[in-house]
């Protein structure tokens, strides 16, 4: 078999795939540094300057070039973010806790919660509106447009967790029970450790899904902008370089996040660790 | 059956009156996440279908019931020009991110044997995920433009010698967008299916002599099948739903079904969007109706 060969072509390939997802974005970040105010988005660089990166934070002299209304947006958009994330974790958390019991109707309770990460956003967004819209209440983003997020990303701390489950040993919680803890006790002391890295991954998903979500967000936030919102507003108008600025800060934003998710994980997981091994001994 | 169901039932209520409280726990757990999903979810789409009956005048709608939104979608160019736009693109990106993406998730799920490199390389494939999703689409532009990378970097090779135009505000360039976008949920699920085929079948099958596209065809490919599908399930339901890529890549040229919903809210059509979306949540249920025949997503997990 040549499969030497085959493994050589394959790993070519995937270099070359990598290159694919990567290449769009490294191209923004080569040309936020074009100059300004005159550079345009695209090569070749004129001069390189950091005059995009002062521009986004109004530190440059006015220019015909509007800001990006991102101040109030990002501020919006982290509070929607942390509400979804509290929320949705919570309802994910207490739905498959239920689930580990078998229970008539499972499977219908199963699909209406998943549906809600099957339907696309513009078409809850636009029923949401209509029922807004019928029953005379004001859209705003931390209303309507929080209901539609979490409706979003509950589905997926539901699954999450639901994962966890399943490769969890009940016989802990049991051996609490036959001691006569109270099963809000053995949850707080013995489950919910035990289940913790499931949880964070679950606000990680809930936080990260919710600060880029904006299909759900168009048309249920009403007027205030979050920041995707703001972002999809420069799609109509002449793009400038800010908004690939822009892109580049909000990744690393996302890669701090990242990194705390991951230390964060890491303490959990040494502490289940040490759990464990306290156990034994 | 219902005899031994009772049987059962009254069986648990004498032997331990403990766990009679159990079921109304379960329904404790559920009722939020219900709750919320009815409420949130399934009253906002039904309100859609309502509304689609809804008779549409220039400026506010009224509840009166009428077919007219519905004849007037279905006798349009536009709209049923949208309807099968969508569903072109949709097939293309489904095949094209297929395509793109099998081969990686095979060198990752099964040729990359060190567990820690082939995390690695998924992870690598996640990262841009943490980029804005319209960020994303968005960095195309500088991509595929008349003065762009691309089209840049073949001019300076001597591949051609003058840029190509079709790469950037065409079907083209949509479909290049989407494939880039959505092809990491495809390459998930299949790596993960890959990466659970048990190598003692593979290694059997070389030595009884099977050369590796044989292996391919009747091992690897019908084993990694509930990965296509599910990554299927995730492309389609994120492709069928999109109007943003195509509002940013194609310059107005490529109309979705997204896109009509998004144009007539804007203009306060709301009984015609309505009627849109009915017609995209059809069309989207079909399509996941179909896929979850194959695969059972619960057993998955």
């Amino acid at each position: 078999m040549n499969a030497s060969g085959i493994k050589l072509g394959l790993g070519f390939y995937t270099a070359l795939f990598i290159v694919f997802l990567y290449g769009p974005l490294a191209v923004l970040a080569i040309l936020s540094f074009q100059t300004g105010p005159e550079g345009g988005p695209q090569f070749p660089i004129i001069e390189w300057s950091t005059y995009w990166y002062k521009h986004l934070f109004g530190l440059t002299p006015p220019s015909r070039i509007a800001p990006l209304p991102i101040e109030q947006a990002l501020v919006r958009s982290l509070v929607l973010a942390v509400m979804t994330m509290i929320v949705s974790t919570v309802l994910g958390v207490t739905a498959a806790q239920a689930f580990r019991r078998k229970f008539r109707g499972s499977g219908v309770v199963f699909y209406l919660i998943v549906l809600g990460m099957m339907v696309p956003g513009v078409l809850v967004g636009l029923g949401m509106a209509l029922v807004a819209n019928t029953l005379g209440i004001d859209r705003h983003w931390w209303g309507t447009a929080f209901v539609l997020h979490v409706v979003y990303t509950f589905p997926f701390a539901f699954l999450v967790m639901l994962a966890i489950f399943n490769r969890f040993d009940p016989s802990v919680e049991e051996a609490a029970w036959s001691l006569g803890v109270t099963p809000a006790r053995t949850f707080r002391k013995i489950t919910f450790p035990l289940i913790f890295p499931g949880v964070l991954s679950a606000m990680l998903f809930a936080f990260t899904l919710s600060y880029d979500e904006f299909s759900r967000t168009l048309f249920a936030s009403g007027r205030d902008l979050t920041l995707p919102l703001a972002i999809y507003g420069t799609f109509s108008v002449e793009v400038h370089p800010n908004v690939f600025a822009f892109g580049v800060l909000t990744t690393l934003f996302s890669f701090a996040l990242l990194g705390t998710y991951a230390v964060l994980m890491g303490l959990s997981v040494r502490r289940a660790k040490r759990m464990a091994i306290q156990e034994e001994a | 059956m219902t005899m031994a169901a009772t049987s059962h039932d009254t069986s648990v209520g004498t032997a331990a009156p403990s766990t009679r409280k159990q079921p109304d726990r379960t329904a404790l757990l559920l009722a939020p996440g219900v709750l919320w999903m009815l409420l949130f979810l399934v009253a906002p789409i039904l309100m859609m279908v309502y509304v689609s009956f809804w008779t549409q005048t220039t400026f506010k709608i009224e509840p009166t019931l009428t077919l007219k939104s519905w004849v007037t979608f279905f006798t349009s160019d536009t709209y049923l020009g949208a309807l099968w736009t969508t569903i072109r693109i949709w097939l293309i990106v489904l095949v094209s991110t297929l395509l793109v993406g099998y081969p990686a998730a095979l060198f990752v799920g099964l040729f990359v044997k060190n567990k820690t490199l082939s995390t690695a390389l998924l992870v690598l494939c996640v990262i841009p995920f943490w980029t804005s999703f319209l960020i994303r689409v968005l960095a195309w532009r500088p991509m595929l433009g008349k003065e762009g990378a691309i089209n840049m970097i073949l001019m300076k090779i001597g591949v051609i010698t003058q840029p190509i135009e079709v790469l950037l505000f065409s079907e083209l360039s949509v479909i290049i967008g989407m494939t880039q976008i959505y092809c990491v949920f495809m390459v998930g699920p299949i790596a993960f299916m890959l990466g659970r085929i048990d190598p003692s079948v593979i290694e059997a099958a070389q030595d009884l002599g099977a050369g590796f596209w044989r292996i391919f065809r009747t091992i690897i490919l019908p084993l990694s099948m509930p990965g296509v599908v599910v990554g299927a399930i995730f492309v389609s339901v994120m492709v069928l739903g999109e109007f943003a890529t195509s509002a940013a890549l194609s310059g107005r040229k490529v109309n979705l079904l997204g896109n009509i919903i998004v144009t007539q809210v804007g203009s306060l059509k709301w009984a015609f969007a309505a009627v849109a979306g009915v017609v995209l949540t059809i069309l989207m249920g079909a399509v996941v109706a179909a896929l979850l025949r194959v695969v059972d997503l619960r057993k998955e997990l």
